[in-house]
């Protein structure tokens, strides 16, 4: 899952980002309007923070240009709590907001809520054969016994899972696994998967020659 | 009752008893003036019918009346008691009925009237008028025939004599006393032989008239106070109901829907003056409660941030275990947020206290021009950062102020100047003295402030960027410096063209 931040304050942004990327995230971050919205429309995000006071472009104005291309799922940080600002941002196109200040359990709990739906899930448990993923407690089980999983791996089931029947491109996966701080080698992807097949199971994840990965 | 505590009902009863009374007067006035007219044709005509008779009975009869002859030389003939001498008149002009034609014109033959000839009278006017004639013992002499059964019967006490004199009559000013019995009115008249002459007439048709008139006065009296109750009742509900929806408006208000206000219908008038008036009172409270809610609403939204860093920065750092410089990192971020919520609060206080005019000023003679270029050089390391250049162009003015506050509003002016400045531009600052004020500019060649943004400059929480630009930034300053230069009695304006820069001027009162 990669998503992207957007938000002025130095020290907010640094520990919200910090703890998504402790939450298996991966994590980009913009600290002023236009960077937001040039990172939200190259890159196809799982879901973006977005605080409504920005130097040059505020959120309202991103969010309203984002619309014209793109649907992805937008968590607003607003430090209004007064009603209309919150119908503002709802019918502007956001998926959720939360008030300043916040808890940051919240904030995960609605951003997964807000990946959940627009990958139309409507419950937190996904099960699969023998496999069942936990997305709020970030479980994964087989054969109903807890499956030791790192965040990486836990990332690669989940969004594999939200896209179940699909065929996910390596980039695809590359994109929303991997920041663009990060220097993805392309063998680390093959590492990530085997290591899933190993304790998951050969045949839970699917090869696709030349297109990718799918969960059947 | 509580119901007679209201405006309304207290006009009505004293609109309807000052109507009740002047109905009351105007009613009695006209039966009193009607009942004095028909009683004085009737008093007139009784008057003119005595004098006839005194005058008749007067002259000195062939037989005297009772048979007793009066003494000699008082009932001559043509005698006149208050007249000229007899010898002087010509005899005819002393007969009474020449001179008294009763009202249909006609008048009374001359004679001497026996006393059994007073019939006579009854003659000529047999329905109306009665007379009689009484001795002074009471025992009547004479009486027409049309006299009243029961003034007869009462005939004991006819002699009364007549010593309350309403008016004389007659040649020799015979007293005439006008009594009323019943439905009769007579007039007596006392013969100087002291028999006792009276004219008398029914009134029942002139009662039976008044009776008619008292209904009618009462009947009209009563349905103008009716009409004139209900009128009232409807006038005075018409000129009450702004004041009903005045204070209808006052409990909407009252119950927290501030943009209420009343609907001046005629704003001439004295309520509508009223409700002109409360209306801009509410308009002002309205602006006022709209600004204090604004108010909090922007402090509250200030708090937010530093406390969401702390919250997030102190959640995330809790997460899990970490190295001690990661620790370090947090403590950081949090003293951050807490020296912006320190900063914040001061300002609000600060605020808070010039509004309630609390906050002292430490007055004292100072040079202003000192402070300024203090402040200069204070801000220069700022300056220096963004390459602006500042030039200070200061003149000695001693003023009386708190230096510190100034200082405070120095200092805020240059580091807006320098913050919103361009990268390598300018900021002037010029201290002079013009028509006793210290005038302060500081001018700056930055991107300038929008028109529509102007007016708002000096308000709180302003911020001509839509976002904050760094901690320091509270949104407060200009607010702040100008309560701090109107506490001086001073004033503070702003002057700015879009892409060429922003000129304050503060004008404070030289010392």
């Amino acid at each position: 899952m990669r998503i992207l931040i957007v938000e002025d304050e130095p020290d907010l942004l640094a520990s919200l980002a910090q703890a998504l990327r402790e939450e298996g995230y991966a994590v980009d971050t913009a600290d002023n309007g236009d960077d937001g919205l040039f990172n939200a429309e190259g890159t196809d995000y799982d879901a973006i923070v977005l605080d409504v006071m920005l130097p040059g472009m505020d959120g309202w104005e991103i969010l309203k240009r984002l619309r014209k291309t793109k649907k992805t799922p937008v968590l607003m940080l607003t430090a209004r709590d007064q009603t209309r600002d919150r119908v503002k941002g709802l019918d502007t196109g956001a998926d959720d907001y939360v008030v300043k200040p916040f808890d940051l359990e919240e904030v995960f709990a609605r951003l997964r809520a807000i990946i959940r739906r627009s990958a139309n899930k409507t419950t937190n448990v996904i099960e699969i054969g023998d496999v069942k993923i936990d997305t709020a407690a970030r479980n994964v089980f087989f054969k109903d016994k807890a499956v030791e999983i790192t965040a990486r791996e836990y990332a690669l089931v989940e969004f594999l899972a939200l896209h179940r029947g699909e065929v996910v491109s390596r980039t695809q996966l590359y994109e929303h696994l991997f920041d663009e701080n990060e220097s993805s080698l392309s063998n680390l992807l093959d590492v990530h998967v085997s290591n899933v097949r190993k304790k998951l199971g050969a045949e839970f994840i699917a090869t696709r020659r030349g297109h990718g990965y799918c969960i059947e | 009752m509580k119901i007679f505590k209201s405006i309304k009902w207290r006009l009505q009863i004293w609109y309807g008893l000052i109507l009740i009374i002047v109905l009351a007067g105007f009613g009695i006035t006209a039966y009193q003036l009607d009942r004095n007219r028909q009683f004085r044709q009737v008093d007139q005509e009784l008057h003119r019918r005595i004098g006839v008779l005194a005058n008749a009975l007067h002259r000195p009869p062939q037989r005297g009346l009772n048979g007793n002859r009066p003494p000699p030389g008082q009932f001559q003939r043509g005698q006149n008691f208050d007249g000229p001498p007899p010898e002087s008149l010509p005899p005819e002009q002393n007969f009474p009925g020449e001179n008294f034609p009763d009202r249909n014109g006609r008048r009374f033959p001359e004679f001497t009237l026996p006393t059994q000839d007073i019939h006579f009278f009854e003659a000529i006017d047999p329905h109306h008028y009665y007379y009689r004639i009484v001795n002074r013992d009471g025992d009547q002499i004479a009486a027409t025939t049309n006299q009243p059964d029961n003034r007869l019967h009462n005939s004991d006490n006819f002699f009364q004599p007549v010593n309350q004199v309403d008016d004389t009559v007659g040649k020799g000013g015979l007293p005439v006393k006008l009594v009323s019995y019943e439905t009769y009115r007579e007039a007596a008249s006392q013969l100087p032989s002291e028999e006792i002459v009276t004219v008398g007439c029914s009134v029942a048709p002139e009662l039976k008239d008044l009776r008619r008139t008292a209904l009618s006065l009462l009947l009209v009296g009563g349905t103008v106070l009716i009409v004139g109750l209900a009128g009232g009742w409807w006038f005075v509900g018409r000129a009450l109901r702004p004041v009903s929806e005045i204070s209808a408006t006052a409990v909407k208000i009252s119950a927290g829907d501030l943009s209420q206000r009343i609907n001046v219908a005629e704003a001439e008038s004295e309520l509508g003056q009223l409700a002109a008036v409360l209306n801009s009172t509410f308009a002002r409270l309205e602006t006022a409660f709209a600004q204090q809610k604004q108010f909090a609403s922007d402090a509250a939204h200030e708090l937010r941030t530093p406390v969401s860093v702390i919250l997030t920065q102190t959640q995330a750092a809790l997460n899990r275990e970490r190295d001690a410089a990661s620790y370090k990192q947090t403590v950081e971020a949090c003293q951050r947020a807490a020296q912006r919520m320190r900063k914040l609060i001061e300002s609000l206080l600060a605020l808070a206290r010039f509004d309630a005019g609390q906050e002292i000023l430490k007055r004292q003679q100072f040079d202003f021009s000192k402070t300024v270029s203090d402040c200069a050089g204070l801000v220069s390391p700022l300056a220096d950062e963004r390459a602006v250049k500042i030039s200070v162009e200061a003149e000695p003015i001693e003023i009386i102020g708190d230096s510190e506050r100034l200082a405070q509003v120095v200092t805020n002016l240059l580091t807006n100047a320098i913050q919103y400045n361009k990268p390598e531009g300018e900021v002037r600052v010029k201290l002079e003295s013009q028509n006793g004020l210290a005038v302060l500019t500081v001018a700056d060649t930055g991107q300038g402030i929008t028109a529509e943004n102007l007016p708002q400059v000096f308000g709180r929480f302003f911020r001509a960027d839509t976002s904050r630009t760094g901690a320091g930034n509270s949104g407060l300053g200009l607010a702040i410096a100008k309560a701090i230069v109107e506490a001086h009695g001073g004033t503070i304006e702003v002057t700015s063209e879009e892409n060429a820069g922003t000129t304050f001027t503060v004008r404070l009162p030289q010392g």
